[in-house]
């Protein structure tokens, strides 16, 4: 329990005193979702070095509960980390179709964001938005592990403030 | 490697032996002992095939092919001669000066990087294509098997045709892509662009929607930096 960087509820605080806690489903089910953000491993250009530093053990991204995964089947998050390209989109797309619902996007960079250094080319897709949907834009060229870390933080809480639906 | 007078005479001996195999050799060196030979099409594979061979030359490797457009040769986008007193922005005109077409040379040059790494000496051929014939070079994928890429990256971004090559289709752009974005006639933002359409749920091409626009940077080349070395002499004010 004092591992965890998120602290939990305050419904579920007394846990350890009362022996017994009461929460609605909706922060249970988001305090889940938040501890285990696993993302598609998606890394395009050199941001995915930043990504990987993030992953690394300074900045450690597991102690958030964020475990990279090979598979778009095992993850709730894509970071869309680097350039996307005209010839990338469409795999970019099947991918996300393949992420089990529920699932949230992080746009990671200028390039993603809105195609940045490469808008005006003729290859490169003008923002990842153009082909999935976004839920985080984390801004920089490439961001610091630092600023991603931020992102995801961010996501977690725009995840803590949805209604969680049952079935 | 440097004489005793502190001069470099990287690359003499090799325009020297090319000079005494070929004395009609178009070769030259620079100030840095590059080594550049300029020739034409019909003689690029005879002369590939002793360069590759010949233990006097014995380039056993292929270290690039590129090529250069001259479409563009001697055009600018922007004059920025001279600043003005109203502001930047009325400084810069753009113009289309007349082409000037390199000497001898048509449109595309096909540029061969040669290495040896026995005799550590280096080579850059220069392959002029005349402007009356399509851009079509023999390939060199028989002497080099590094060139079978290397030529499908040109053909893909010049629309270079390498006669004699076993697979001679695109490499990098987009599956279905059509002109070659390296020409200097093509459109910096190309002509089509991808979004997501949710109704028929695929990724689809449409016409570009951004206009085109010059991505030349505009500089002042003639602003008081580069004026006035003589520091006695009073510099008129631009402000």
């Amino acid at each position: 329990m004092g591992m965890s960087a998120e602290p939990l509820p305050p419904p579920l605080a007394g846990f350890g005193s009362q022996g017994y806690a009461t929460t609605t489903l909706d922060a249970l089910i988001n305090w889940a979702r938040t501890g285990s953000l696993w993302p598609m491993t998606f890394g395009l250009a050199c941001c995915a070095v930043e990504m990987m530093h993030a992953g690394a053990s300074r900045y450690d991204l597991d102690q958030f509960g964020v475990i990279f995964r090979p598979s778009p089947r095992q993850s709730d998050v894509m970071i869309v980390a680097g350039t996307l390209v005209n010839k990338m989109a469409p795999a970019l797309r099947r991918l996300y179709d393949l992420m089990p619902e529920p699932k949230w996007v992080i746009s990671m960079g200028s390039c993603a964001n809105g195609g940045g250094y490469y808008h005006y080319s003729y290859s490169v897709v003008r923002g990842c938005d153009r082909i999935i949907p976004v839920d985080v834009y984390v801004p920089g060229c490439p961001p610091t592990a630092e600023a991603l870390i931020y992102g995801i933080l961010q996501l977690q809480r725009k995840i803590r403030r949805q209604k969680a639906p049952i079935g | 490697m440097v004489m005793t007078d502190g001069s470099v005479d990287e690359g003499q001996e090799l325009c020297e032996a090319v000079r005494a195999r070929w004395p009609e050799a178009r070769v030259s060196r620079s100030a840095r002992g590059e080594v550049t030979w300029s020739l034409t099409p019909d003689t690029l594979l005879s002369v590939a095939r002793v360069l590759q061979g010949d233990p006097r030359f014995s380039f056993e490797q292929l270290m690039d092919v590129t090529a250069v457009d001259y479409l563009a040769y001697g055009k600018e986008d922007w004059v920025t001669e001279t600043a003005t007193a109203t502001g930047f922005s009325r400084a810069r005109v753009a113009v289309q000066a007349p082409a000037v077409h390199p000497p001898m040379g048509g449109r595309f040059e096909v540029v061969y990087h040669l290495l040896s790494v026995s005799r550590n000496e280096r080579l850059r051929l220069k392959v002029v294509l005349s402007p009356d014939c399509p851009p079509l070079v023999p390939s060199l994928t028989g002497i080099w098997a590094s060139a079978d890429w290397f030529e499908r990256e040109v053909f893909d971004l010049f629309g270079i045709l390498f006669e004699g090559h076993p697979d001679l289709r695109r490499i990098l752009t987009d599956y279905g892509f059509i002109g070659h974005p390296f020409r200097k006639d093509f459109p910096l933002s190309g002509e089509v662009e991808v979004r997501y359409d949710p109704e028929s749920r695929r990724v689809v091409y449409e016409p570009v929607s951004i206009t085109p626009r010059t991505l030349v940077p505009r500089v002042i080349r003639n602003d008081a930096r580069y004026q006035n070395t003589d520091p006695g002499k009073k510099e008129p004010s631009h402000d």
